[in-house]
């Protein structure tokens, strides 16, 4: 395949860094496989000793982990919805970043529903989901609706890959099995205009489709919550504000990651500021209508206020039980990432990168006050001797596997960093094919006036 | 030497003591309770319950009651039984038992004993019945379901006179206990007439039993009949629903969105993976 | 050897047993709840009638007794009825026996309980009352909707019951029933003599872990003819058990047509605007036979603070 001076110069510039790897990599490694085989100890300890080994009990029976599934699931909206959009709208500044998006869309789909398998009770039962399945259950629905979302989401990003497996092909590599994978996965492209078009198509497709089905993944996964006669959860809203919670915090996420890349990398000329001013007015219009969706909730059962719908809110607002929490999570989660990209001044690649890590940890936190406050609420007297009934206290397991997970995902990103660059390298050619579709488009028209 | 002293002190001391709980340990008191019972079936039994007083009474299981026929001068041993988890030893009387005596003008007595062991008193209880009967028969009349009892004993001759004045009480039966709807004493011919209820539920197809009886009376003991009649209201059978969200089967509506969607989706990837394919075979010029 | 009332399960004892029908005495199958020693001895065996009378027959007239339906038929349900309960509040004085008789059968670990006796207060000025409350095994009930596997589902005579071989601990009906029913098995079930017993969803026995158990107004017993153990069990008759159909309620003692029962005395759905629609009716705690601070005398110092201080608030 033929590549332009500037692609040719990318592929130059990551190729040996696949290859190779530091010392201090090899280090930071070590580190996350540390966590990760915590977190493995933590799961057989738990399979060993059941759940009791968890701080969940009859009334808190979702505690830490589906906190994390709703997380990582909302991360991986970074992807998704931002580079399905991107790509769709021919954004020019894209091409940089739109790759570590959607790396992080298939890791954390993978690692968040590790989490629901974490939460069950018989992990040896799975396959009951096929032989009894009930399409009436929003845990089936989610189950359906995350495992198309993922495949779609490898297509996705196999499709936006194939130029630079065909490069990577084409790359003069030392080891014999580089070769015979780039060879298999390239799929014979040499760019020539038939598959340039066929590319193309399979990529408006994918790009068009994946967006409706982010959306519907994350707001089944609010209808888990939102089916239930529960105080805090039983909202008509939940499911939009879910995916905006969502794509709130993948863009986050996709900021942190673009930042640590830069300087993992030395990437400063390929993603620039120009990308984090983007993304960030991004993060803040999302903050904003998070924010919106925020007040509208808790103004809503506030106004109402239903007896138990009351009870959770006096426990979101209660300085001993989880006001300081609910403060950071809904207040400066949203209000301090909003102020600085607002005024030009304070705006700048760090800056843009330190509100996301607080819009993302906000993010997590709001995750853990969506369930647990609910979850010690239920609509009859808390009457139980047992202290541990009654209010969840994570236990280090829980901890471990939590880490374990994030731990999980930058190992992943780093696994992916050695067969793909994580910058897209060769360009397509969609300008041409935009005119093209937009030709035919306005035939049809004419055709039917 | 001092010493020794008083380590015998002590240790006598202590015996003492011991030696003492043993003997002050009181045996228990036991209570033997005693029915006569005559099924709808005409099957007559006997019923003695067994209790002990621990803080109150409670049923003594395994223990061995013994039955006897008892006239002003005899006693004669019926049979032994242990009693079941609920104190219960249930001894059934056979009209050509040989050992049951007959008292005068019809009475039975029977003594129940229960002989103790070493940590429970023995007790025992008699009771004297006389062997009734109760027949029911059905009647109606345009709307009006009545039910006529009529109430016998058998008397020394084995002759069957009615009796007069006893309460009969009339019940429908139900999955875990009577229903009681009428009670009335006998008159002079032993019988009694309750009209049956318009509104009781029977069955599928209407049909309940109904039952009479002479409950825990001092002569007569419980005497029960029944008999079965298409009075109630039937009931509609119940069906199992169909398709529901509670249900094994799911709504149609969600099947077919379901359908719709994941085939629309499924129908587009597999299209892509099909320009892939495709991509793979135009390996032409570029 | 005389030995006083066999501290075992009665649930476990009709495995253990040998538990017979007769169909020699009457049409109605006879249930034996005999002890294992008479049997041996090869006399006669004491057997209880469905009426709840006993008979004595001879060993030899014994056969096998149905075991707690399986498979199908533990999801179809017990033909034509429609098991009803009504908690007649005004007489509760939290004996709490219905929760230890059900923990006895159930073989729940303590603090487990299926059947809960909550002091409840519905305003600040009102009376506190003691409210014992069952799985309500709705007829629109929310768990079986969400169940991804269909291992809680609802019968043809109303019960609500789960099958824990098919449960996969997903804790979605936890969350979904309102009423907080339902107890999850955190660790391994410490069962003495369960693993002998086969397990049906109508026993509820044994448990496994990882999965979901509730009350399950007992069906195993309401095949023999007998009331649910939570019944039996109250000193105060407060709970009635029966079938809609035939529109009979009984607490073991008094029996009452269930139509007149809940009108007479204005029966009530807890939370009836939740829309699940309870099989289990509740008569108001007025004309109260016993006053609500009877319930502490049960109670230890610990739990007596623990009920006051938890008592419903209403801010």
């Amino acid at each position: 395949m033929d590549l332009d001076q500037k692609s040719t110069r990318t592929l130059n510039y990551f190729v040996p860094q696949m290859v190779t790897i530091s010392k201090s990599g090899i280090l930071q490694l070590s580190i996350l496989i540390l966590f990760i085989m915590g977190g493995f100890y933590a799961l057989y300890i738990q399979i060993v000793d059941g759940h009791i080994v968890t701080g969940m009990r009859d009334n808190v029976v979702w505690g830490l982990y589906i906190a994390n599934f709703i997380f990582f699931i909302g991360i991986s909206y970074a992807g998704a919805l931002i580079s399905g959009i991107l790509h769709l709208l021919r954004v020019e500044w894209r091409h940089p970043i739109i790759r570590i998006a959607e790396i992080i869309t298939i890791i954390s789909t993978i690692i968040g529903p590790a989490y629901i398998l974490l939460c069950m009770g018989r992990l040896d039962r799975l396959h009951h989901l096929v032989l009894y399945g009930r399409i009436q259950s929003p845990i089936i629905w989610d189950v359906l609706a995350i495992s198309t979302y993922l495949i779609g989401s490898i297509i996705f990003l196999y499709l936006a890959t194939i130029r630079d497996l065909a490069a990577l092909r084409d790359y003069p590599f030392k080891s014999k099995w580089r070769h015979t994978l780039y060879k298999f996965f390239a799929v014979n492209f040499n760019g020539n205009s038939k598959q340039n078009r066929y590319l193309e198509r399979g990529l408006n497709i994918m790009s068009a489709i994946i967006i409706p089905l982010a959306v519907l993944v994350h707001s089944v996964l609010a209808w888990i919550f939102g089916m239930t006669l529960r105080p805090g959860w039983h909202s008509t809203i939940f499911a939009p504000y879910f995916v905006v919670a969502a794509v709130f915090s993948g863009t986050g996420v996709l900021i942190i990651a673009l930042w640590v890349f830069r300087k993992y990398y030395h990437l400063e000329s390929y993603i620039t500021k120009i990308h984090f001013n983007y993304l960030g007015i991004i993060l803040m219009i999302l903050g904003a209508l998070y924010a919106y969706f925020t007040f509208s909730e808790y103004l809503t059962s506030w106004y109402g206020s239903e007896t138990w719908e009351m009870e959770v809110l006096y426990k979101l607002f209660d300085p001993h039980e989880y006001w300081w929490w609910f403060f950071f999570a809904a207040i400066v989660g949203v209000v301090v990432p909003i102020l600085v990209i607002l005024i030009p001044q304070f705006r700048s690649i760090n800056s843009i990168t330190a509100v996301s890590v607080i819009a993302v940890f906000a993010l997590w936190v709001k995750r853990y006050l969506i369930i647990i406050p609910t979850l010690e609420t239920p609509l009859l007297p808390l009457q139980d001797m047992r202290p541990e009934y009654i209010h969840y206290t994570p236990t280090a397991i829980e901890w471990l596997l939590t880490f374990a997970g994030v731990a999980m995902f930058c190992f992943l990103f780093f696994l992916f960093s050695k067969f793909l660059p994580i910058v897209s390298v060769v360009k397509g050619e969609e300008g041409t094919n935009y005119a093209e579709l937009r030709k035919t488009v306005m035939q049809r028209i004419i055709k039917r006036t | 030497m001092k010493s020794v002293i008083k380590h015998i002190l002590i240790i006598s001391l202590v015996a003492t003591i011991t030696t003492d709980n043993i003997f002050a340990q009181k045996k228990k008191t036991a209570r033997v309770q005693v029915g006569y019972f005559k099924n709808y079936d005409k099957a007559e039994h006997l019923v003695a319950t067994l209790i002990v007083k621990e803080k109150r009474y409670v049923p003594l299981s395994n223990g061995v009651i013994h039955f006897y026929s008892v006239s002003d001068t005899s006693r004669v041993l019926l049979s032994k039984i242990h009693t079941d988890n609920d104190g219960k030893a249930v001894f059934i009387i056979n009209d050509d038992n040989p050992k049951i005596i007959k008292g005068p003008s019809g009475v039975f007595t029977f003594e129940v004993e229960y002989e103790g062991n070493s940590s429970v008193n023995a007790a025992k209880r008699k009771i004297a019945i006389k062997r009734g009967d109760l027949e029911v028969s059905f009647f109606q009349k345009d709307s009006t379901k009545s039910i006529e009892v009529s109430a016998t004993e058998i008397g020394l001759n084995d002759q069957i006179i009615p009796i007069e004045g006893v309460n009969i009480l009339l019940y429908v039966q139900g999955t875990f206990s009577l229903l009681n709807f009428g009670k009335e004493k006998t008159d002079e011919n032993g019988i009694i007439h309750i009209d049956f209820p318009t509104d009781m539920p029977g069955d599928t197809t209407g049909v309940l039993t109904i039952v009479a009886k002479i409950d825990d009376n001092k002569t007569f003991g419980t005497i029960e009949s029944r008999g079965e009649m298409n009075w109630g209201i039937p009931i509609e059978p119940v069906k199992e629903k169909q398709r529901g969200l509670g249900d094994t089967d799911a709504p149609l509506w969600m099947v077919y969105t379901l359908i719709i969607l994941l085939s629309a989706v499924w129908f587009h990837y597999l299209y892509v993976i099909f320009l892939i394919v495709k991509i793979k075979l135009v390996n032409g010029s570029i | 050897m005389e030995n006083k009332e066999k501290k075992q399960t009665r649930r476990k004892f009709f495995f253990k047993t040998a538990t017979a029908a007769i169909g020699a005495i009457s049409t109605a199958g006879i249930v034996t709840q005999s002890c294992k020693k008479k049997v041996e001895e090869g006399e006669t065996v004491s057997l209880l009638s469905p009426d709840g009378t006993l008979v004595e027959v001879d060993k030899a007239n014994i056969s096998m007794a149905k075991m707690p339906a399986q498979g199908k038929e533990a999801r179809a349900g017990i033909p034509n009825k429609k098991f009803v309960m009504v908690i007649d509040l005004a007489r509760c004085r939290n004996a709490r026996k219905c929760v230890t008789n059900c923990q006895k059968m159930h073989d729940l670990e303590p603090g487990d309980e299926w059947i809960k006796v909550f002091l409840m207060q519905d305003s600040n000025d009102t009376a506190p009352y003691w409210f014992p409350k069952p799985c309500f095994h709705c007829n629109q009930p929310p768990c079986v909707k969400v169940c991804p596997v269909g291992a809680t589902y609802k019968r043809t005579d109303g019960l609500v019951l789960v099958d824990n071989e098919r449960c996969i601990g997903c804790k979605f009906c936890m969350t979904a029933c309102p009423y907080s029913s339902r107890v999850f098995q955190w660790k391994d079930p410490v069962h003495e003599n369960q693993a002998d017993h086969d397990y049906s969803p109508e026993t509820s026995v044994p448990h496994k872990v990882g999965t979901v158990g509730k009350c399950d107004f007992c069906p195993d017993m309401a095949r023999m003819g007998k009331l649910p153990t939570c019944v039996t069990g109250c000193p105060n008759g407060v709970i009635f058990f029966g079938d809609k159909n035939e529109d009979i309620v009984t607490n073991g003692t008094e029996s009452f047509r269930f139509s007149e029962l809940v009108y007479e005395r204005a029966g009530y759905h807890f939370m009836a605007e939740l829309g699940t629609e309870p099989n289990v009716y509740y008569l108001p705690p007025v004309d109260r036979l016993f006053d609500y601070k009877t319930g502490f005398k049960t109670l230890t110092n610990e739990q007596k603070e623990f009920y006051k201080k938890s008592i419903v608030k209403k801010h």
